[in-house]
């Protein structure tokens, strides 16, 4: 798989030379490629990135006319133990690149949790596709509304997903891209302005039309720039942070509290098999574009850096990546990371790209849905075939998906939780570990990876245990002023 | 996006692009341009292309300022008098805020 990967993402490399790929399939192309350059959190993804160099090197020379060459192992060998030096040093680094843009997007939701009424209040509307009320007369009926909740949602989900292998098999990728630029267009314009009342509610500040056109004007279309064109790094990173955020807490508001939970649990799980069991949609994905040479349609990812290809910033525009919101509805996982993404266009401007499905649709009228998020985290490519050219960035790349439901979790905790600081730190802190877990699985694996499952599940874990176990012992730690 | 990487020419054309972007009322855009291009304008030794993206990062600075200046204004007399306009106050506003002005 690896070795296949890493072909692709050579064939890719030189597809993207040759032709001109629209700025979203460009932007899909900079997927990070499996035999992944930085592995975070561990020493095994520079190994494979020194493997990968192994294939790559077999591969390029026969993009090159040159007949593929064997390479003397001693030069493998050393490759490979500049690659574990390499890794050792990226390592941690890339796991902290990936810990702060979490971070923040988690402390946005708590403060506007914690700050802004609305996101908490039970106005009695709901989604769509949660149709059934959780304010019931007894337990059990509580519980089946809530199963039945979730199973609709997660339905929906795996519906969209193969709505859009389908619609990747049979080449529609125009369809694709309209859907994220208009579910991004959606989430940049539509939510930021809800939000933007509610905070300005909330303050008891005075504001005119006028300002607030322009605020959103230039918030909306300076945001659709810097995700779907060209912008600063940083910027990017800040809009998909910020879109990130503005997703979980419409999904915190619009959940009810067991929905909420279950879907959560299921999503997890889901993400797991579609990623990783061979029949799964988005494994599908993935050796479709494979077979096709292609890189995968542009998903939302969040890249902690940029690579570039030295010989290709010459030939090619600065690939983007597409940003796509996960909305409420479908989350369909983005074709498993691993192969695509060859290293030289990434331009990673630690965008985030999600796919978004906008759960505004219903409210709005329809729209169409947005795509899946990409839960995967990608690692970016490593070094490219010619070796020389090792001094590029390394990132790693996280699926919008994963910051929504991250932060969803956090925010729920922090919403709903009678433990309140206890437990919201505790899910934080459970939801790092897991980031780093997987991190740590990535370096060993070198595919794309689910990061759903590990942080979820731990953070559901602590969830449950702190507001109901360690809560209660503190509390009573305290009133009897007995110190441990 | 990196600017280190990309060609000069097309430095050139991102500043340009964005500096008449901004005059579709999005003085942000402008912002973006000044500090993102600063380095490029007048830190950097000198090249080709260095002249252009000085002039538009200073074009966009004068506008930006242009854009705060009208809009602090705007935002003054507005928060100012928002309660002595009466009707017409509470028609410009969005949010109202609750209590005794």
């Amino acid at each position: 798989m690896a070795n296949n990967a890493e072909d692709i993402e050579n064939n890719m490399d030189q597809q993207q030379t040759n032709t001109v790929p629209e700025p979203p399939q460009e932007a899909s192309v900079t997927r990070a490629r499996s035999r992944g350059g930085s592995g975070a959190g561990g020493g095994g993804g520079d190994r494979g990135g020194g493997e990968g160099d192994v294939g790559g090197n077999s591969s390029s020379p026969e993009q090159n006319g040159q007949p593929p060459a064997a390479r003397p192992p001693l030069v493998v060998e050393t490759e490979e133990d500049e690659d574990e030096e390499l890794t050792l040093k990226y390592g941690a680094k890339h796991v902290i690149m990936l810990f702060v843009p979490v971070t923040l997007c988690m402390v946005v939701v708590v403060a506007t949790i914690k700050s802004v009424s609305f996101y908490t209040q039970n106005d009695g509307q709901r989604l769509i596709y949660t149709p059934f009320p959780e304010d019931t007369d007894t337990v059990a009926q509580r519980a089946l509304n809530s199963i039945l909740n979730a199973t609709i949602m997660i339905t929906v989900i795996i519906v969209m997903t193969l709505v859009l292998v389908l619609l990747y098999k049979y080449r529609c990728y125009k369809v694709i891209q309209g859907w994220l630029f208009l579910s991004s267009l959606l989430l940049l314009f539509f939510f930021s302005y809800i939000y933007l009342k509610e905070v300005f509610k909330t303050y008891n500040v005075a504001m005119d039309y006028f300002t607030l056109a322009i605020i959103i004007w230039n918030f909306g279309v300076v945001g659709m720039m810097c995700i779907h064109w060209k912008g600063p790094l940083r910027l990017q990173q800040a809009y998909l942070i910020m879109i990130s955020a503005l997703m979980a807490l419409v999904f915190i508001k619009y959940l009810p509290e067991w929905t909420a939970w279950l879907i959560l649990a299921v999503i997890s799980v889901y993400d797991l098999l579609a990623v990783l069991c061979p029949k799964g949609p988005l494994r599908i994905l993935v050796e479709t574009a494979q077979e096709r040479n292609e890189p995968i349609f542009p998903a939302l990812i969040y890249s902690s850096t940029m690579v570039w290809l030295v010989n290709m910033a010459d030939t090619d525009r600065p690939k983007r990546n597409s940003t796509e919101a996960a909305s409420p509805q479908q989350e369909t996982q983005q074709a498993p990371i691993a192969s695509p993404t060859p290293s030289s266009p990434s331009q990673d401007d630690g965008g985030f790209t999600s796919n978004w499905i906008s759960n505004q649709e219903h409210q709005l009228g329809p729209m169409q849905s947005t795509e899946e998020t990409r839960r995967e985290i990608q690692q970016m490519p490593s070094a490219r075939p010619p070796p020389e050219d090792d001094d590029e960035e390394r990132g790693v790349k996280l699926g919008l998906g994963d910051f929504i439901f991250y932060s969803m979790l956090v925010g729920k905790a922090s919403a709903t939780a009678s433990g309140d600081w206890n437990t919201t730190l505790a899910c934080f802190v459970a939801i790092l570990i897991g980031l780093c877990l997987t991190l740590l699985l990535l370096a060993i694996f070198k595919k794309a990876l689910p990061a759903l499952p590990i942080s979820i599940f731990f953070g559901l874990v602590f969830y449950f245990a702190t507001d109901n176990l360690v809560r209660p012992f503190m509390d009573k730690l305290a009133l009897h002023q007995f110190y441990i | 996006m990196n600017l280190e990487r990309l060609p000069n020419e097309e430095k050139l054309s991102l500043c340009r692009k964005y500096y008449l972007g901004g005059f579709a009322f999005l003085p942000f855009l402008w912002l973006v341009n000044v500090v993102w291009f600063f380095r490029e304008a007048f830190v950097k030794p000198a090249y080709t292309e260095q002249l252009q993206i000085k002039t538009y990062v200073k074009r966009s600075a004068l506008g930006l300022l242009l854009w705060i200046a009208v809009l602090t204004t705007w935002i003054t007399i507005f928060q100012h008098f928002r309660a002595e306009w009466g009707e017409v106050g509470d028609y410009l506003s969005f949010t109202i805020p609750l209590g005794i002005p």
